[in-house]
């Protein structure tokens, strides 16, 4: 039987989420609890009597609910096996199981409570103070400090499935639901501008869908309690088309160009606006005394969402402290909920004579104490009572009463909610009337109103959320419009700040997340950190989960109030974001690693190719044996699937002159039909990449670049077209074209059976192209020879890849025609020497240290690096890269070292084992004095170094008499 | 009762008109400058910086140390830096929480296994101990990492490294401020230097909003604005200016003990002792002084992380940041003397390889300044390597994403 959830409600009211006709069963614990929909899981635990929602970071205290809004840290728990999930604000579903953490082994009695009673071993920084000497110390203490750290646990699997994600525009963007956000939505909507409003809660309202006070004089609605504002508010907004209501989104940060990062539920949606009106309104902040933290002790708001929100009665006797008016509303609140007030102090040396909710408090017997301020929670697991005492110049004095109660209420003022324009850069500046530090020099393109901006009544909230929207419509300037500055609402106090000192011994936590006491803060100072920005990295206050909303403001004033300094002067901590913890499953969103396929892939698949990855690109590195695979291609005729090749098709009036400034060759005096070898080099003469070039009418080439590097020639070329007033085109046509290399001796008999345009040594000549249809495909016919042997890159329209390598296939039957893959290339092309830019070569390596310089045409006015290989022409050489063949077995890694004795003095970039030689041989880079001909070296290999003869010419037929056939 | 002893960390001094050596920044660079000087018996030393203590590219470091590069000329540089560290808790009585959790440099593909192995190889040859590992042994280590078959970016080996580590970073700037404090070295936090003075070719003091400071030696020890501080020297240095984001989950129980990265996925990941997971990414494309976080960055590092950690998808980010990299053409370092102008000593070029570099990098910056011989191991890094061709490429053991 589950456990029902009726005992600790309060009687239906409107305001209520939870529908009390519709309950839901869920597990807390291994237990079954009723609930009822609408419910979150803290409203549900609570009413059942459930008071310890965590244990704290530090000491392991018990904790309980605090803000109820989702801002602190005292209700995370793990649901469905996700950790640090937000109780207060996750709403219960039917088979929920829910679990307690950083606990053992209950919530309830929890081992490691002895922490707490050791706080004196473990004051703030204690852990750079010990452990230090000797070194094993700390290698034993820091796994037992590590395994206390940390609250939930990381699910083995992932619970959550993957995320979606959508960008959006609108005019005007609205952040909070509240009056003043909605008041701006409706304003911008009514001046013609498309309005997205968010907000974090279900339903729209902000604080006063829990305001059960009357407000006079409310623009548009005259006179209503909070609630009823709300409602009608939130009816305009939903029955204006213009407006878009995001409800239960969160927006998490603010970016450059008024970007909002929101999360909704299992999908992010990044929302691009021209302008933004923040109305994020505020969080209250707790006072701070001694087990401010004990399970009981909750900030005046969170009850008051407790009682209207959520229909749930918090306990039976309340004591209740505050430095402003807000208490006494808090107050009335839990008289109306059916509790006692046992005592309400109020920080403040008179009795707010101005203020109804006293008054009418007073007149129901409320005992009120001006000039007094709570001192002491008392209660072993949860409040039992407190102990009040009187306030002398703000400091308290030994005049102390206690009281009994099960609830301490604590208003210790507020602190805008302005994370959101932080992030974009905007300031704050500290008000001495509000004691708060408002927003100041908003960004461009972004307004402010409510809270955020210090204001507490419903009216001038209203009013300015009024003038921030018809300000976002309109886009004029950037201030924060309406009444200027914060006004002081009717009925506004000036709050009192509470006092902060730490008695010896006294556990008055200021930072909840970290466990962080004003006692902590006042060492940190002591011991040297001063500013607010060092203070907080050593006491860690504010580097918690809440990111500073509970304690932020708490920090400061105990900082200034030690250092004796204005919190004008020791201003705030950085806000970053995101404001509000996100997962990393949302914000990753759907599987997004590229991967490209060629349009062989099936074929290659049907062939029981092994697929490898290249670049972004998947591909076969060989079918059976490479070794094999490139006899055939020496012996009689291989084909590869090239399509990963980068190809760019560059067109006009300049692009002769372009390729000549980028490329270190000629290609304006290159004859239309021929091909010719292409390096870029970058600025200071360094190799960047490879390919060729084909000129096919005056006006226009054919270019074709590395599998990887085709992204960044395209990046090249334009970059260096920009303001060029450049008449030239350059197109991506990489993915248009498959690519096919015929290869070896039987090439040319393969294709003639394949083509009408005459493939005869005389009639189609190395380095020329052709263009006309290989099997039917209309294809551009290059005559290459990366792998040293008779060969064609046949390129056609990608859709007719099957068929011309079916034909391929059958064509070459006769010759043993053979498939092979990237690895079978690389032992071909190292064979004759041809270099891989990346590979090979890194970004220090230029064409004249690389063999290359044949490429390098310094005749030329000027190009891209020449004047880098100029200055690189005079100077030593360091390295060189040579060929080397092993004089013994071994064939060594790409990556091995070139080693003179122990040293390393070059390294292997490319090596494999020789089809022709029968030994190891690659590519390495060696001092020059070692890099000639017929000299040894020695390569490490799997530590064995090994000697190796040193070629200067292409291992395999170095004159090229293979190509050219 | 107290356990604990109040004692201030650093002194608090009127600014003199006169040090023979003035530092421009206290983050790790200048504060081990300082600290090594002291050591080594010149204390007449002030260290200037217009923010708080370690306020800079310091405060936004993830603290990595590791000593597994790729070149012959920086190992061994980093090699030392990486002893010191392991020595330097107790040399400064302050723990710097140094978890040496070990790192795995993962490779998924046959390209990026050649540059791990080329780093292994070179790091065995020069003492440094990193070694190329397979999937079987990275499951041992590391049995959180995706290892299955068939994806997009299969782990195909990695790079281990068993002594990297990382530091609480502000511990290393408060503990070395300390003990340079203790040996008699002035720091003035909040003091900006806002113009180096010269005559004859020599740097002779610096100026601050509080007046001319007159100094036999300045050290540009600035980390992200290294470029405007030379500027004031009349100095163009080969430096461009990126922004490096990271971020941290909420913290939570251990999950994984050893730093994992990927070069391909620019990416690394690891959970300090507090329970958070540290995430890092590459310097953004593009070059500026904004230290504001974008979400793209967050995206990516999210989805990267995920392609690794697949298990963390409902860890939740806490906080994301950024902090400014100086880069230079070759990844390295710039440090030393300057050919034409002196009594100006760089300890700068740090881009993302520099708070590992801190003890060495103070200790020979001291050392110069003390017998004003440049040490061997700096001796690659000096500025004049951009005129001779003589470029230390250290690109492939950064994570930094290409740029060009």
């Amino acid at each position: 039987m589950p456990i029902l959830s009726e005992q600790g409600r309060l009687p239906n009211a409107e305001s209520h989420l939870a529908d009390r006709t519709r309950p839901v069963v869920f597990e807390f614990n291994g237990r079954q609890f009723e609930a009822y929909e609408g419910d979150t899981i803290a409203s549900a635990l609570y009413a059942v009597g459930v008071r310890t929602f965590s244990r704290s970071f530090k000491y392991h205290r018990s904790r309980g609910l605090l803000c109820v809004a989702g801002s602190c840290p005292n209700c995370m728990m793990s649901v469905d096996g996700a950790p640090n999930v937000r109780a207060c604000v996750t709403p219960v579903e039917a088979g929920m199981r829910v679990r307690h953490q950083n606990a053992w082994p209950s919530q309830e009695r929890d081992f490691l409570s002895f922490l707490d009673r050791l706080d004196r071993l473990m004051p703030v920084g204690f852990y750079y103070k010990t452990f230090h000497t000797p070194k094993l110390l700390w290698k034993l203490a820091r796994p037992l400090i590590r395994r206390v750290a940390g609250l939930g646990r990381v699910p083995r699997d992932p619970i959550s499935g993957p995320s979606r994600h959508e960008s959006r525009h609108t005019d005007v963007a609205v952040v909070g639901g509240g009056p003043a956000g909605m008041s701006a939505a409706l304003s911008a909507a009514t001046a013609g501008a498309r309005v997205t409003l968010v907000d974090d809660q279900q339903e729209l309202g902000g604080h006063i869908r829990y305001d059960s006070r009357i407000h006079a004089g409310l623009p548009g609605i005259g006179t209503a309690s909070g609630f009823e504002a709300a409602r009608r508010l939130a009816r305009d907004v939903e029955a204006n088309d213009r407006i878009e209501a995001l409800t239960g989104a969160t927006a998490f940060g603010l970016y450059e160009g008024n970007l909002l990062g929101i999360t909704r539920g299992d999908s992010m949606i990044r929302l691009r606006a021209k302008r933004v009106a923040v109305a994020t309104g505020s969080y209250e902040s707790p006072l701070v005394f001694d087990r401010n933290d004990l399970p009981g002790v909750m900030l005046s708001t969170g009850l008051q969402r407790l009682i209207h929100l959520h229909g749930v009665k918090p306990g039976t006797t309340a004591m209740v402290g505050t430095t402003d008016d807000q208490g006494y509303y808090a107050a009335l609140d839990l008289l109306g909920a059916g509790l006692r007030i046992a005592v309400i102090t109020d920080t403040r040396p008179a009795f707010p004579d101005h203020l109804d909710a006293a008054r009418e408090l007073r007149d129901s017997g409320v005992l009120t104490l001006p000039s007094h301020a709570i001192v002491r929670a008392e209660g072993m697991k949860r409040v039992v009572g407190g102990v009040v005492a009187r306030l002398v110049d703000g400091r308290t004095t030994t005049e102390e009463r206690q009281f009994d109660a099960d609830i301490i209420a604590m208003s210790g003022g507020f602190q805008p909610a302005s994370g959101l324009l932080q992030q974009l850069g905007g300031g704050s500046r500290y008000d001495e009337g509000l004691d708060e530090t408002l927003p100041d020099n908003l960004p461009m393109g972004v307004m402010a109103a409510g809270g955020v901006m210090g204001m507490r009544g419903v009216r001038d909230a209203i009013i300015q959320g009024r003038a921030a929207g018809i300000e976002a419509a309109s886009g004029h300037g950037r201030a924060a419009p309406g009444p200027a500055g914060p006004a002081q609402s009717p009925g506004r106090a000036v709050s009192a700040s509470p006092p902060l000192e730490g008695r010896l011994g006294a556990k008055q936590f200021v930072c909840f997340c970290e466990d962080v006491t004003s006692r902590d803060i006042t060492n940190g100072i002591d011991e040297g950190f001063e500013d607010v920005q060092t203070l907080k990295r050593y006491s860690t206050v504010t580097m918690g989960p809440c990111q500073g909303k509970m304690c932020h403001k708490n920090f400061v004033a105990v900082a200034a109030r030690h250092t004796r300094r204005g919190l004008a002067e020791l201003g705030s901590t950085t806000a970053r974001p995101p404001v509000q913890p996100i997962s990393l499953g949302v914000l990753a969103g759907p599987d997004r690693v590229p991967v490209k396929y060629t349009p062989l892939h099936r074929k290659h698949l049907e062939l029981g190719a092994e697929i490898t990855d290249s670049n972004t690109w998947r591909r076969p590195r060989l079918y059976r044996d490479a070794q094999r695979e490139a006899q055939a291609v020496r012996n009689g005729v291989g084909i590869i699937d090239i399509s990963t090749l980068g190809k760019l098709d560059v067109r006009g009036r300049d692009s002769p002159a372009l390729l000549d400034k980028l490329y270190t060759h000629h290609f304006s005096t290159l004859e239309v039909g021929r091909i010719r070898y292409g390096l870029l080099c970058a600025d200071n003469g360094t190799i960047m990449d490879d390919g060729t070039v084909t000129r096919l009418a005056e006006d226009r080439y054919f270019v074709t670049t590395s599998t990887a590097g085709v992204e960044t020639v395209e990046e090249w070329f334009k970059w260096w077209m920009a303001g060029e007033d450049t008449c030239a085109h350059v197109t991506n046509v990489t993915s248009g074209y498959a690519v096919i290399n015929v290869a070896g001796p039987k090439a040319r008999d393969t294709l003639k059976k394949l083509t009408d345009v005459d493939v005869s040594p005389r009639a189609f000549r190395y380095m020329r192209a052709k263009e006309g249809e290989v099997a039917g495909a209309p294809s551009l016919m290059l005559r290459i020879g990366f792998v040293g042997e008779t060969g064609w890159e046949l390129h056609f329209p990608a859709e007719y890849a099957e068929r011309v390598w079916d034909a391929l296939m059958d064509a070459g039957e006769e010759f043993g025609i053979a498939p092979f893959g990237t690895e079978t290339q690389r032992i071909l092309r190292l064979e004759k020497m041809h270099i891989i830019p990346s590979q090979d070569t890194d970004m220090v390596s230029n064409p004249l240290d690389s063999g290359m310089e044949w490429v390098v045409k310094m005749d030329k006015d000027d190009f891209i690096g020449r004047g880098g290989l100029a200055a690189a022409a005079e100077r030593p050489v360091r390295s060189r890269l040579v060929g080397f063949v092993m004089k013994n077995g071994a064939v060594p890694h790409d990556g091995d070292a070139v080693v003179d004795g122990q040293t390393p003095i070059g390294r292997v970039t490319s090596s494999r084992l020789s089809p022709t030689m029968g030994r190891g041989f690659g590519l390495c880079w060696a001092p020059p004095e070692l890099a000639e001909q017929g000299r040894t070296i020695h390569i490490r290999t799997d530590g064995i170094v090994s000697p190796a003869e040193v070629r200067a010419e292409p291992f395999y037929d170095p004159e090229g008499k293979r190509l050219r056939e | 009762m107290m356990v604990f002893r109040k004692n201030r960390m650093w002194g608090k001094h009127p600014l003199r008109d006169a040090y023979d050596v003035v530092i421009v920044g206290a983050g790790v660079h200048g504060l081990s400058t300082a600290y090594y000087l002291g050591q080594m018996g010149i204390s007449n030393v002030a260290v200037l910086d217009k923010g708080y203590l370690g306020g800079g590219a310091s405060a936004r470091s993830t603290a990595i140390i590791r000593s597994n590069y790729l070149t012959a000329e920086a190992i061994p540089f980093f090699r030392e830096s990486h002893k010191l560290y392991q020595g330097l808790a107790s040399e400064l009585s302050f723990n710097l929480l140094f978890d040496e959790m070990g790192r795995l440099d993962i490779g998924h593909s046959e390209s990026s296994v050649y540059w791990l192995r080329l780093r292994a190889e070179f790091n065995q040859l020069l003492g440094v101990d990193s070694r190329i590992i397979g999937p079987a042994e990275i499951k041992k280590l590391a049995p959180q990492i995706d290892l299955r078959e068939g994806k997009t970016l299969p782990i195909m080996a990695a790079l281990y490294h068993p002594p990297a580590g990382v530091v609480r970073h502000d511990a290393v700037v408060w503990g070395l401020a300390r003990g340079a404090d203790r040996a008699g070295v002035e720091i003035h936090p909040f003091t900006e230097v806002t113009g180096i003075t010269r005559r004859n070719g020599r740097v002779t003091g610096v100026e601050t909003p509080a007046g001319r400071v007159s100094a036999g030696m300045v050290v540009s020890a600035t980390a992200g604005w290294t470029s405007t501080v030379t500027a004031m020297a009349g100095l163009d240095v080969p430096i461009v200016t990126f922004p490096l984001q990271a971020c941290v989950t909420e913290p939570v129980k251990p999950f994984v003990h050893i730093t994992i990265s990927s070069a391909d996925l620019h990416v690394y990941v690891y959970q300090t002792d507090r329970g958070e997971l540290v995430i890092g990414g590459p310097v953004d494309p593009y070059s500026t002084y904004s230290q504001r976080s974008t979400l793209d960055m967050l995206q990516e590092l999210a989805a990267s992380t995920l392609e690794l950690l697949p298990a963390l998808r409902d860890i939740k980010i806490m906080r994301q940041w950024a902090g400014l990299c100086d880069m230079t053409p070759d990844y390295a370092p710039i440090m030393g003397q300057v050919d034409g102008l002196d009594g100006f000593i760089l300890n700068c070029g740090w881009g993302t390889w520099g708070f590992k570099a801190a003890p060495a990098s103070g200790r020979t910056t001291a050392e110069l300044i003390a017998t004003g011989r440049t040490p061997d191991l700096i001796r690659p890094f000096a500025l004049s390597r951009f005129d001779d061709n003589a470029l230390v490429n250290e690109r492939a053991a950064a994570i930094a994403a290409a740029i060009h």
